[in-house]
């Protein structure tokens, strides 16, 4: 018993760090910035960060879900382009504006974002082909279908409506930060209270365990992928309300920042551990640092560095090197 | 796929016609003096093969390079299927070997358009096409030391872009627009691009007549909406009402800026641009935007051709010219709203019709060496 | 002439090992038994020098060591034999062997393969396997690998020129019954070059094998005792501190069996390269055991009925009806729980609870829509971590933190309480103390008399004999013999191994 005590208790400490850790990163980081320029702390500049967080933070939850399974989505540049796309051209033909059928573009969006999602989950479970390389290739494959369908082009939307999401606010904060709250809390439902949640952990923390357990591990990883593509389309809609284009660049940049942003936030990439509160930090930590590194006046490159030395250390931290002699 | 995209795919496809992202990153043009070359003068051609050479048609704004070249095609009373398409897919080593295949393929009657790829594919190209006989006109890359006339004739000429010149020149209008008071920020393209850098030297060339202008602050936003949303957000925090006017080095960056000040409910901000897309365009035309620059890819694709066939055919001989006939710069065209709908009805509605044998009008002076 | 003198070592909060006096003669097997967590492994990572003590002294006849690592352990003539294989299984045996001692093949920067195979060879002659040293380590029976295991040690013979001293940590736990009496034959042959000392969990093996055997309780040395002194039941008691029941596998509790009610019954089947024509009824209340070495055909069958082995001819009944498809899913929608022998990896979900792994296999009677009630999940986890007094400070406890045998609770738990009534157990013991395992026995006679229907790949064959109603011997897949194993009226061990072999 002594043994198994000692380890138990170191065990506790580093558990808790793990645990502490990125929400420890996040208020040093912020407490930096601030003495470094005291604007950095006010209302209007965290509503500046969480205006460009929030798409970020729907992508980087919907990749949560998958890497709580062990597997990886990396389709996520591809699947906000045709989502973003896919909408505007809804929107503008539906009437161009909330007020009328236009609405309707929304729950399409979303549901181009569950196929694509489905798609992928699909090709990677029945034809048994790893989740990096299934996704990464439909990824391509949305981009390469948002170029066909705008040519490259841009596509405005003017929308006072739709655009209410940036230049309507309450408290201070406009509001794509509340919808991107409201399915923060969503997604959070979905983690702990569904068995499609507590599935995800099962398959992240034992695949033949969920095996042995009678759980239909395939359909779970569909589904998996279905939602994530969901939560990829809502980050498409609040790309667009952010900046009122849709184009094929409006995914770039979102599987480095979303994939940054899980493994900061603590969710390990094999899988089981993490969770979208994780994913918040994660995602305020990488805007933060954005953020803050311009507004102290330091170079863009600097914050490049600076946040893959995070992705280092959170990946250090979040590894138990004892229980892993070799890394592959 | 539902009717709508359908019909937009379509439309799309016309109006890329008309299209110009003029966003030609990465494409350095740059130049010195100096070289030696072998010259194998050979009476003019008749009825040569017209060929293009290029990086891929997927890409907007060569696509629109090439639109050129078949248009002056087509100007000749032929198909525009007549030019000869040789893709590089971004490898030099693929474009030299389609040159060195089509001039075996013609025996050396060819007229030969070419972006290299890049700078050091220019010589061994340029050789090849002498050796043969043929007659080329290089667009963008080449290397300093290499110029057309150490090649007689076959070395048509050489086309490229300076930034700086018109980067200032948008910056005056921003600085006088601001009343020469206040600070400016400037948002560029990725650091280490040759347009970004020369488009940046051009406003601080620009800020050494206004004393009582300072410059904020310059930060990459590597030619991306969204992240020139995010770093305009961050510097408003930092300097909030000391921001004055708006320095971007492309339309893109222009955009985020918009949408970033609009968040804030910002209105009225100097901001000037580049490249003239259709929508920047139309933001001149609203006042959002005060000035962008079209640099007319389109024409810069045909002349380059014409160039290059008219020398074969011997229509005029490229040693009797003028150095500055050889090698100069191309067109850049300011943008600003009062005659920006103006210019949209020219140059973006509808493809103007150019006299493919006026080869210097537009273009924009001798290339210049530092 | 190796010698461990009031060695101390501490770990935060944790006396591991409280001044251990320890000696191994020349060409002495000493046996070192204890529970889990006595301080066996601690113990022997300071003879190999993977840990370093905090007091006291080692010494090799007389002279004071120390070893900073297990490399400088080796060259002294110590080594160790792996409990989990170390052998890298993508390897050839060859390279296994001469693993990071390379060096002595190499011939101007390359390895000279003729000669390193050539010196496996020998290397595997001294444990009598015939095995071309070219083989892929993954090509292995898990017998020879330990084989192979042993041989990689025995290359310190070449190397080292004094004595040898080689610590075999479990190296029977997973060989069958012939092979260990191959390893032990072998071991007591080569005592004439080197010294070992034996850990086992199975007290009639180091009974058996050593000439002295170090009893441990709590990171001390309680006692020491002579082969020839040693009786099982005065070790078990010095282990535990208490007395073993004589009635260890609950025999008293064992209950006929309801003939007339069928849950799970084999008719000729067979799947293609694990075994061939198997028969047997499943009745509710009833402990049937499969009994077989390794690779008999014990698991597959398990699997059959779990469903995640299709049979290639024969039919099988569930409930008196065959699957309609053959998926895990299946299996366990008619009831059937499936206790693999990896808990780690197959039992419970490392990072879960101890209430979500109790209703891993039945969300769907604890959720609405797809939504879960957490609420009820927890009634259930208390009800049951009561019922079978699971050691755990709360629900919330992480499973992966639980001792082995709490673990197994839970893992039992997720079945029973989800209504299975055909529990599949392979080796539920395996690795657990005993008062874990007293528990484990319990909870299978309680199920038997609730009418479930148990199928049991016992870790022993005592286990196997005490726990069962029926107990089917196997060989290469072929049934061999029935065994009746009414209270009283047993087969003895003797009788299994004959037809076992």
């Amino acid at each position: 018993m002594a043994i198994t005590q000692t380890t138990t208790r170191a065990g506790i400490s580093r558990d808790t760090l793990v645990k502490w850790a990125p929400l420890l990163v996040l208020l040093v980081l912020c407490a930096f910035f601030a003495v470094m320029e005291p604007r950095f702390l006010s209302t209007r500049n965290f509503a500046r960060i969480l205006i460009a967080a929030t798409p970020t933070l729907m992508v980087a939850i919907g990749v949560t879900f998958i890497i709580i399974m062990g597997s990886i989505d990396l389709s996520m540049e591809g699947a906000v382009s045709v989502c973003a796309v896919a909408f505007a051209y809804c929107f503008l033909w539906l009437g161009g504006t909330l007020a009328s059928w236009a609405w309707l573009a929304i729950p399409f969006a979303m549901l181009v974002g569950a196929v694509l999602g489905f798609v992928n989950g699909l090709i990677h479970v029945k034809l048994k082909i790893p989740s990096f390389m299934a996704s990464l290739a439909m990824g391509f494959v949305g981009t390469g279908l948002a170029m066909v369908m705008t040519g490259g082009d841009r596509i405005r939307i003017e929308d006072e409506l739709f655009r209410a999401l940036l230049t309507e606010r309450i408290f201070g904060f406009p509001l794509m930060v509340y919808v991107a709250g409201l399915f923060l809390l969503i997604a959070w439902f979905i983690q702990t209270r569904t068995t499609l949640g507590r599935n995800f952990y099962a398959v992240g923390g034992g695949e033949d365990l969920a095996v042995a357990s009678g759980l239909n591990v395939a359909r779970v990883r569909i589904m998996g992928f279905t939602l994530a593509g969901v939560f990829f389309a809502v980050g498409a809609l609040l790309a667009v309300g952010r900046i009122g284009i849709a184009e094929t660049a409006t995914g770039n940049n979102f599987m480095f920042l979303s994939i940054t942003a899980v493994v900061v936030g603590g969710t390990a990439l094999w899988g089981g551990i993490g969770g979208v509160w994780n994913t918040l930090v994660g995602v305020l930590i990488v805007f933060v640092i954005g953020n803050g590194m311009v507004v102290i006046g330091l170079p863009g490159y600097v914050q490049d560095a600076v946040l893959g030395l995070l992705v280092i250390l959170a990946v250090i931290l979040s590894t138990d090197r004892k229980s892993i002699s070799f890394v592959k | 796929m539902s009717e709508f995209i359908k019909d937009f795919i379509e439309k799309e496809k016309i109006n890329r016609r008309n299209f110009l992202f003029a966003s030609a990153y990465g494409l350095g043009g740059a130049a010195a003096l100096g070289a030696l070359g072998p010259t194998m003068a050979r009476a003019a051609l008749t009825d040569p093969t017209i060929a293009w050479s290029y990086r891929n048609r997927t890409n907007p704004y060569w696509n629109e390079i090439v639109s050129g070249g078949e248009a002056f095609v087509q100007s000749l009373g032929m198909s525009k299927d007549a030019l000869t398409h040789l893709i590089n897919e971004g490898s030099s080593e693929k474009s030299l070997a389609d040159v060195k295949a089509i001039l075996a393929k013609t025996g050396g009657n060819l007229a030969l358009a070419i972006d290299t790829n890049d700078a050091p594919n220019a010589r061994p190209v340029v050789e090849a096409v002498a050796e043969a006989g043929a007659y080329v006109s290089t667009l963008w890359n080449k290397t300093d030391d290499l110029h057309p006339w150490d090649f007689g004739d076959n070395y048509v000429s050489h086309m490229s872009w300076s930034d700086e010149g018109p980067a200032e020149q948008t910056a005056r209008i921003l600085l006088d627009a601001m009343g020469g008071k206040g600070g400016v920020v400037h948002l560029g393209g990725i650091a280490s691009n040759n347009p970004a850098i020369e488009r940046l030297n051009g406003l601080k060339n620009a800020l050494k007549d206004y004393p009582d202008v300072a410059l904020l602050a310059a930060e990459p936003a590597d030619w991306d909406t969204q992240k020139a949303n995010q770093v305009m957000s961050a510097f408003l925090t930092r300097y909030g009402d000391e921001i004055t006017g708006v320095h971007c080095a492309n339309d893109t960056i222009a955009y985020g800026v918009l949408e970033a000040l609009r968040a804030e409910g910002i209105e009225g901000m100097p901001i000037v641009s580049y490249d003239g897309n259709p929508q920047a365009v139309q933001l001149v035309s609203e006042r959002k935007i005060l000035a962008t620059v079209f640099t007319n890819p389109h024409w810069g694709g045909g002349i380059t051709a014409a160039l290059a066939y008219h020398a074969a055919i011997g229509s005029f001989k490229p040693s009797e010219e003028p150095n500055e006939h050889r090698e100069f710069y191309g067109p850049t065209i300011m943008v600003q709203p009062e005659d920006a709908l103006e210019f949209k009805a020219n140059y973006l509605d509808s493809v103007p019709t150019y006299d493919w044998n006026d080869f210097w009008g537009p273009s924009n002076g001798p290339i210049t060496y530092k | 002439m190796y010698q461990l003198n009031q060695v101390d070592k501490k770990f935060p909060g944790v006396h591991a090992l409280k001044s251990v006096d320890f000696t191994i003669g020349r060409g002495e097997i000493v046996g070192l038994v204890g529970e889990n967590g006595a301080g066996k492994s601690t113990l022997m990572k300071v003879i190999y020098g993977a840990y370093q003590p905090d007091g006291g002294t080692i010494t090799i006849d007389g002279k004071t060591v120390r070893f900073q690592n297990p490399r400088q352990a080796m060259d002294h003539g110590i080594g160790m034999v792996f409990q989990e294989q170390s052998l890298i299984t993508n390897l050839t045996v060859a390279e296994n062997i001469f693993l990071g001692f390379e060096q002595q093949f190499v011939r101007w920067g390359v390895i000279d393969w003729k000669a390193m195979t050539a010196a496996a060879k020998r290397q595997l002659a001294k444990v009598k396997l015939a095995i071309d040293p070219a083989t892929v380590t993954s090509k292995l029976s898990f017998a020879q690998r330990q084989l192979v295991e042993l041989a990689k040690v025995l290359t310190l013979e070449e190397r080292i020129d004094g004595d040898l001293v080689i610590l075999l940590d479990e190296p029977t736990s997973v060989l069958a019954r012939e092979e260990v009496e191959l390893l032990f034959s072998l071991v007591r042959e080569l005592t004439s070059r080197a010294s070992f000392i034996f850990v086992s969990h199975r007290m009639d093996e180091v009974l058996e094998l050593s000439d002295r055997i170090y009893v441990m309780k709590d990171g001390a040395v309680v006692d020491v005792v002579a082969q020839a002194e040693a009786q099982v039941e005065a070790i078990q008691h010095k282990m535990v501190g208490r007395d073993v029941d004589k009635e260890y596998y609950r025999e008293q509790k064992q209950r006929p069996y309801d003939a007339s009610k069928v849950l799970a019954s084999f008719d000729n089947v067979s799947v293609a390269g694990k075994y061939d024509g198997i028969s047997f009824d499943l009745h509710a209340g009833e402990v049937l055991c499969l009994v077989g070495t390794e690779g008999s055909g014990r698991e597959a069958i398990l699997r059959t009925v779990f469903g995640l082995e299709k049979p290639t001819s024969g039919t099988i009944k569930v409930k008196g009806a065959p699957y309609a498809r053959t998926t895990a899913q299946e299996a366990v929608a008619r009831g059937v729980g499936y206790v693999p022998r990896e808990r780690k990896v197959e039992g419970i979900v490392n990072g879960m609870t101890v209430y979500e792994n109790m209703t891993l296999s039945q969300m769907k009677n604890y959720s609405s829509g797809g939504v879960l009630r957490i609420a009820e999940e927890k009634a259930l986890a208390e009800d049951w971590i009561k019922r079978l007094s699971i050691k755990t400070p709360d629900v919330y406890k992480d499973c992966g933190g639980l001792s082995g045998g709490n673990q197994q609770k839970v893992v039992l738990a997720k079945w029973r309480s989800g209504g299975s009534d055909i529990i599949l157990l392979d080796h539920p013991t395996r690795g657990l103390d005993i008062g874990a395992k007293e528990d484990v026995y319990d909870m299978v006679r309680e199920m038997c008399d609730a009418g479930a229907g148990i199928i049991l790949v016992a870790d022993t064959l005592e286990e196997a004999i005490g726990l069962s109603h029926t107990i089917l011997v196997l060989k290469d897949g072929v049934f061999q013999k029935r065994f009746d194993g009414s209270p009283g009226d047993k087969p003895s061990l003797y009788d299994l191994v004959h037809h076992m072999i």
